[in-house]
C-alpha cells in the first residue's frame, strides 16, 4: 500500500497552512511527523487521514485520490485517530470498538461472525479486551486512547494515521501508546503519527518527517534528521545531540 | 425481553382505555369486541373508543419517534418537535386555517411543521447541536407570537377552536386522524431501519465517525429530515400533546441503557403516554374532558425539571 501527498495545498478558512507539500509515506514503516506549534502538522495528518479536504493537490492511495473514492472504501484501508476525541456517554468498550465495523456494515446486514472476531481481535492487539464491559468515560486517559486505537484497528486497515496520541497522557502511559504503535507496525500496518516529544519521536520513529512553516523541512531516519543544525533550524533550539542509553538513538538535550 | 415487557404494558393500557369510561366494560369483553366483534359492547368498543385509543397509540409514536431522531442527531435531549418550533409551526398553520377557514387543517398543519423544520435547519444548521437548538428555540418564541397575534385578531368562536387544537385533545378524533399517520409510519420503515442502524455513530465526534467511513453532516441532515417529517405529520393529526416527543426518548434510553434513544422502545413508550394520558383527560374530572396536552404537559414538565437537576448533578 501507498500513500502519497502530492502537491497537496490545505487550510482552515482564510488561512493557508499547507502550500504545496509533498509526501511518500513509506510503507510498512513508523513514520513520525514533529515540528513546532502551528507548522502544519496536523493539518497534514488531517488531510492524509481525509478529515479535511485539500484546497489543491491530492492525497493518493495507490494513485487514487482518496477524497474522490468512496468514504467506506477509504475507511478500509485508512484508520485514524482523531486529537483528543470526546467520549460518548454511556457506551461500553466493546461497544465503540464494534464501531470500527462501520466500513463494512450496511444497515440491511447482520452483525456478523466476521465482524465480532475483527473486534474481538482488535482489543486483544490493543491490550483493552479485558475492559470490554467497562463504560469507556470511567477509563483512565491512557486505557482510552487505546479503546481508540482498538476502533480504528477494528477497520482492519493497512495504514493507521494517529493525530498527537500522547497528547493529554502521562509518561508511563506515552511509552505504553508508543510501545502499542510500535507493536502494530511489526505487525505489517504503515503507522503516521504526529508526536510532539523529540526524544520519543527520535526513538520509536522508523522515518521522520520534520515540518516547519508548512513545509517539510527535513525527512529521513532520526540520526539523519536530529543533528544540532536542523533542530536549531527547524525549532529555533540551541540543543547537543546525546545518544539513548538504552536504544542509541539521538536525543535532543537543550543547552 | 425488555421489549415484551413494552408492548405488554402498552396493550395494558390500550385495554384499560378502551374498557374504562361512562359504560365500563369488562377487558375480557374488550378483547372479545375487539378481537371477534358481534357482542353488546360493539358500539362503546368498536365504534367510540377503540379509534381514538389507536390514534392515541399512533400518535404517541410517532412523537415518540420523531423526537428519537432529533434529540439523537443534536445530542441534545431538550432538541424534540415541541421546544425547536415543529410543533408551533404546525399550531400556526392550524390556526391560521381554523380561524381563516381557507385551507383544511391537517394539511396545513403538517407543512406549517415542515416549513418551521426547514427554518430551523437555514439557521441552526446541522453542525453543531447548541446552534441549532438556539436556532430552534428562537423560531418556536416568534411562531408562539404568531399564533397570539392570529387569535387576538380572530373571532372568538374560531378562536376557541384554535385553542383546542392547540392544547392537543383527541376528543372526536380517531380513525380518519389515526389513518395519515399509520401510512407515513409504514412509507418510513425502510428509512426507519435505516436510521436505527445509522443512529449508531451519531454520538461519535465528526472526525471519529469520518475516520470510519461516514459523511457525517449528511447523515446527521438525512435523519433529522425522517424525524422532522413523522413529527410534522403526527403533530398535524392530533395537535401539540407536549412533552411526549421529549420524555418517551429519554425514558427509553434510561431503560435501554444506550448512549442514543433506542427507536422501537421510544414508540411503544410514547404510545403508551398518550394513550394513558388521553385516558386520565378522559376519567380524571369525568365528565369534563381534559385535553392529552394538558395531561402529558403535567407529567412531563415534572420530569423535565428532575432531568435538569440530574444533568446538573453530574
Amino acid at each position: 500500500m501507498k500513500l502519497t501527498a502530492a502537491e497537496l495545498k490545505a487550510g482552515y478558512e482564510a488561512r493557508t497552512v499547507l502550500d504545496g507539500l509533498s509526501l511518500e509515506v513509506p510503507p510498512g514503516r513508523l513514520t513520525v511527523i514533529v515540528g513546532p506549534n502551528a507548522c502544519g502538522k496536523s493539518t497534514l495528518l488531517r488531510t492524509l487521514a481525509r478529515l479535511l479536504k485539500p484546497r489543491g493537490g491530492a492525497v493518493l492511495l495507490d494513485g487514487q485520490s482518496i477524497h474522490e473514492l468512496p468514504p467506506r472504501q477509504v475507511a478500509q484501508r485508512l484508520g485514524v485517530l482523531p486529537q483528543a476525541p470526546l467520549v460518548p456517554e454511556g457506551l461500553s468498550v466493546s461497544d465503540l470498538v464494534s464501531r470500527g465495523r462501520q466500513p463494512y456494515q450496511r444497515w440491511w446486514q447482520q452483525w456478523s461472525k466476521e465482524d465480532e472476531a475483527a473486534v474481538a481481535e482488535a482489543m486483544r492487539d490493543a491490550d483493552v479486551a479485558d475492559l470490554a464491559e467497562r463504560p469507556v468515560e470511567s477509563l483512565s486517559g491512557g486505557q482510552r486512547q487505546r479503546v481508540w486505537i482498538a476502533m480504528a484497528l477494528a477497520q482492519q486497515t493497512e495504514a493507521l494515521l494517529l493525530d498527537e496520541p500522547t497528547t493529554y497522557l502521562d509518561l508511563a502511559h506515552q511509552v505504553e501508546v508508543l510501545g502499542l504503535m510500535r507493536r502494530l507496525q511489526r505487525g505489517g500496518r504503515t503507522v503516521v503519527a504526529v508526536l510532539h516529544d523529540l526524544n520519543q519521536a527520535a526513538r520509536y520513529a522508523d522515518h521522520i518527517v520534520a515540518m516547519r512553516d508548512g513545509s517539510i523541512a527535513a525527512e529521513g531516519a532520526p540520526p539523519d534528521v536530529f543533528t544540532e543544525s536542523l533542530v536549531r533550524e527547524v525549532f529555533g533550539l540551541d540543543c547537543v545531540i546525546a545518544r539513548c542509553p538504552v536504544s542509541g538513538a539521538p536525543q535532543v538535550v537543550p543547552k | 425481553m425488555r421489549y415484551a415487557v413494552l408492548v405488554l404494558v402498552l396493550c395494558a393500557a390500550v385495554v384499560a382505555s378502551v374498557s374504562l369510561g361512562d359504560i365500563a366494560v369488562p377487558p375480557m369483553d374488550v378483547l372479545q369486541s375487539l378481537l371477534f366483534g358481534g357482542g353488546e359492547y360493539d358500539l362503546v368498543v368498536r365504534e367510540l373508543r377503540w379509534p381514538r385509543t389507536l390514534l392515541a397509540a399512533v400518535g404517541g409514536a410517532a412523537l415518540a419517534i420523531g423526537g428519537a431522531l432529533i434529540q439523537s442527531v443534536t445530542r441534545n435531549p431538550l432538541a424534540s418537535p415541541d421546544i425547536i418550533g415543529i410543533t408551533q409551526g404546525a399550531g400556526l398553520a392550524a390556526t391560521i386555517a381554523l380561524t381563516t377557514g381557507i385551507v383544511s387543517v391537517a394539511p396545513a398543519a403538517t407543512a406549517g411543521g415542515l416549513l418551521a423544520a426547514a427554518a430551523v435547519f437555514a439557521f441552526g444548521g446541522a453542525q453543531t447541536s447548541r446552534r441549532f437548538v438556539l436556532a430552534g428555540v428562537a423560531i418556536a418564541f416568534a411562531l408562539r407570537a404568531g399564533i397570539e397575534i392570529v387569535l387576538t385578531s380572530a373571532e372568538t368562536l374560531d378562536a376557541q377552536r384554535a385553542q383546542i387544537w392547540l392544547i392537543g385533545s383527541l376528543n372526536g378524533r380517531g380513525f380518519e386522524e389515526a389513518a395519515p399517520i399509520g401510512v407515513v409510519l409504514a412509507l418510513t420503515m425502510a428509512p426507519l431501519a435505516w436510521a436505527a442502524w445509522a443512529l449508531r455513530t451519531t454520538s461519535l465526534d465528526d472526525d471519529v465517525a469520518r475516520g470510519i467511513g461516514v459523511r457525517p453532516v449528511a447523515r446527521r441532515y438525512g435523519l433529522a429530515a425522517l424525524g422532522v417529517v413523522i413529527a410534522a405529520t403526527a403533530t398535524a393529526q392530533i395537535g401539540a400533546v407536549d412533552f411526549v416527543a421529549l420524555v418517551a426518548p429519554q425514558l427509553a434510553q434510561r431503560l435501554s441503557k444506550r448512549e442514543r434513544p433506542p427507536i422501537v422502545a421510544s414508540a411503544l413508550i410514547g404510545a403508551t403516554l398518550v394513550v394513558f394520558a388521553d385516558l386520565l383527560g378522559r376519567r380524571l374530572l369525568a365528565p369534563t374532558q381534559l385535553p392529552a396536552g394538558v395531561l402529558t404537559a403535567a407529567l412531563g414538565a415534572p420530569y423535565l425539571v428532575y432531568l435538569l437537576l440530574k444533568r446538573r448533578r453530574a
